[in-house]
């Protein structure tokens, strides 16, 4: 008994920290756990969840990612995991390289994400070419506009190079731009760094291992939760990956083991473990990696099936609202992958929309 | 009359005395004084630890000069002095607090730490103006000094009782408090160990139903959605290869359990993601 109890404990005990789709050897692993969830507790007639919800959230029904081929004011050409794809450009388009361009002005080799104006269309109407975000604690200052930025256990390090005409914007809202505390920027995906052109959010006053507690819940969480959603860059995830990653993993299943890592430069020091800050702003019932949720973009209306692919545990130092349309509740429900939250009707330079999230799909 | 007003002498320095060290326990919790802020951001960025650094010390510089000056030692003119002062500071409060919930309705006071969470209401303000009324009661008082009779006595802590049932009445704080002393965390919040869920599994009627289907005494998954964990073995039935999925309802004691044996090829979930 003892000894099956260790191996279960040892099974779970990733050496790459967190219970991370792209980390397992087997994703089917955590495909299949919708669908065993729904045969037992719908076999009971409690709780049952529509299987044919998880598939609703595989494939992207407006977003198509690759990398540019060719682009003109009227075609685009694509090179996507299903190879090479032409798309009509509509006369309203919009695209977005560090700042709002014409979509002529793409570049070939650009890293791109598109939206069509309906589904199964061809025709595209916003494009954004580039795309990056780092959000995290800072942990080195180097100069007035280089950061080396800790995104937390699952995501790394990043560095984080402010534009030159971007500092003062950048520093309204990041006024404390020093090691220990937060920030969140998007900006241009260049070769080992980010160059930060806009800020994604106002920085939070406290230091990122202090975020506010959270009220006490009483009763059950509420269901369907609100708050903020935002997005994520893929980093180790496939590009066109639907789906988020979740604050409030299960600790003893997944991501929230407790990482000892020797400090071998004064940025360590200052490193924060999100997992050992605690809930974070809103207390998130504990899922795991396969769950689906149902998200609801509440400024454009569109609802989608989502499955949790990955830990997002910074997300709980955050304890901010969106206002892509009105206030949304403090605290962050979501971090979506970039073709999830294209996907849901998001814009990927405003950072965030107000998010309702339904468990269990 | 006289004792009553001298009852608030005690009363406001206790009260100071507690909000000062509710936030600084805070600030010792969190290390960071941004963490109790309250009121302070009505204030831009720069002057915002400060002025909460100064809300600190005005408060524990008031109930410590209430008490020196609550007998006979500096009584008269220091005494009324400080009463003044601590009447003005309640009545500045009152005023901040009001202009905080018109500016930002979801900013809770501060006034006790971590218990001051609730945004600002009526009754929040009224506490406020309640102590500037007692303040302004005591100033003037003799010094502080033993009841005369029994009879007196009685008066007196009936007075007292009275007024602390006005001021809880007034404090969101009691509610946080009592909340927190017969808290029990939502079943989808608690953290529960794995073995714990194996123990508690392997003690059910189900699992001795269904353990002779079980192929294996390694479950191939674990994982949990809210308040139910999920352990699937794998298991041979009729000499077709199965998963027997346990769903175990996280509750220390006797959890509910449910049961399903699937054919594996049924269950083909390669597409997902």
């Amino acid at each position: 008994m003892q000894s099956h109890e260790r191996q279960v404990r040892h099974s779970t005990d990733f050496p790459g920290w967190c219970d991370d789709v792209t980390d397992s050897t087997s994703p089917a692993r955590f495909a299949r756990r919708a669908l065993l969830r729904a045969a037992v507790l719908r076999s009971h007639g409690d709780e049952g969840q529509r299987p044919e919800g998880a598939l609703a959230g595989d494939t992207p029904a407006y977003t198509v990612t690759g990398k540019i081929l060719d682009i003109s004011p009227h075609i685009l050409v694509l090179d996507t995991d299903d190879g090479e794809q032409r798309f009509p450009l509509a006369s309203s388009a919009k695209a977005w390289r560090g700042g709002p361009v014409a979509p002529a002005a793409l570049r070939q080799g650009d890293q791109a994400i598109v939206r069509r104006s309906k589904p199964g269309m061809s025709v595209v109407d916003r494009l954004w070419a580039e795309a990056g975000r780092v959000t995290g604690t800072i942990i080195e200052r180097d100069g007035p506009a280089t950061l080396l930025v800790d995104e937390g256990p699952a995501k790394g390090r990043r560095i984080v190079i402010i534009g030159a005409g971007a500092t003062g914007r950048i520093q309204v809202r990041f006024p404390r731009l020093e090691p220990g505390y937060l920030i969140d920027v998007i900006g241009l995906r260049h070769d080992g760094f980010l160059e930060a052109l806009l800020p994604a959010t106002a920085q939070p006053p406290y230091p990122a291992g202090h975020p506010p507690v959270p009220p006490l819940v009483s009763g059950h969480v509420p269901d369907p939760l609100s708050g903020t959603a935002v997005w994520h860059e893929p980093g180790e995830e496939p590009t066109g990956l639907i789906g988020l990653a979740y604050p409030a993993l299960d600790p003893e299943t997944s991501c929230e083991q407790t990482r000892t890592v020797p400090v071998t430069c004064d940025g360590d020091l200052h490193a924060v473990d999100p997992h050992a800050t605690g809930p974070g702003c809103i207390r998130l019932p504990y899922l795991s990696v396969g769950s689906m949720l149902r998200l609801r973009n509440d400024c454009s209306g569109r609802v989608r099936v989502l499955p949790v692919t990955g830990c997002g545990a910074t997300a709980r130092l955050f304890c901010d609202r969106c206002v892509s349309c009105g206030a949304s509740q403090k605290g962050r429900i979501a971090d979506l992958t970039m073709t999830a939250f294209v996907e849901l009707g998001g814009n990927l330079e405003d950072g965030c929309f107000n998010a309702t999230m339904t468990i269990g799909g | 009359m006289v004792g009553v007003r001298d009852l608030q002498v005690p009363l406001l320095a206790c009260i100071l005395l507690i909000g000062c060290a509710g936030k600084a326990w805070r600030v010792v919790r969190d290390r960071s004084v941004a963490s109790a802020l309250g009121p302070t951001i009505l204030f831009p960025w720069q002057l915002r630890r400060p002025i909460m650094f100064a809300m600190s010390v005005a408060e524990f510089c008031l109930s410590s000069a209430l008490l020196v000056t609550a007998g006979r030692f500096q009584a008269g003119l220091p005494a009324n002095a400080v009463r003044v002062c601590t009447a003005l500071f309640f009545l500045v409060a009152t005023g901040t607090l009001y202009e905080v919930r018109q500016r930002r309705p979801g900013v809770g006071c501060g006034c006790f730490g971590e218990f001051s969470d609730t945004p600002i209401g009526l009754r929040t303000i009224g506490r406020a103006a309640l102590l500037c009324a007692a303040a302004a009661v005591a100033t003037g008082a003799p010094p502080l000094r033993m009841p005369a009779s029994p009879a007196q006595a009685w008066l007196w802590l009936g007075v007292l009782g009275v007024e602390l049932a006005l001021l809880a009445a007034l404090s969101p704080e009691i509610g946080q408090f009592l909340v927190r002393l017969g808290y029990s965390e939502p079943c989808e919040l608690r953290r529960l160990p794995v073995a714990r869920t194996l123990s508690a599994l392997r003690a059910s009627a189900q699992w001795r139903h269904y353990a002779g289907q079980v192929s294996a005494d390694i479950p191939q998954d674990v994982w949990r959605e809210g308040c139910w964990r999920f352990v699937v073995f794998p298991g041979l039935a009729n000499g077709r290869r199965t998963d027997v999925v346990f769903a175990v309802y996280l509750q220390p004691r006797r959890p509910p359990i449910r049961v399903a044996v699937l054919d594996e090829t049924a269950l083909s979930a390669d597409s997902l993601i």
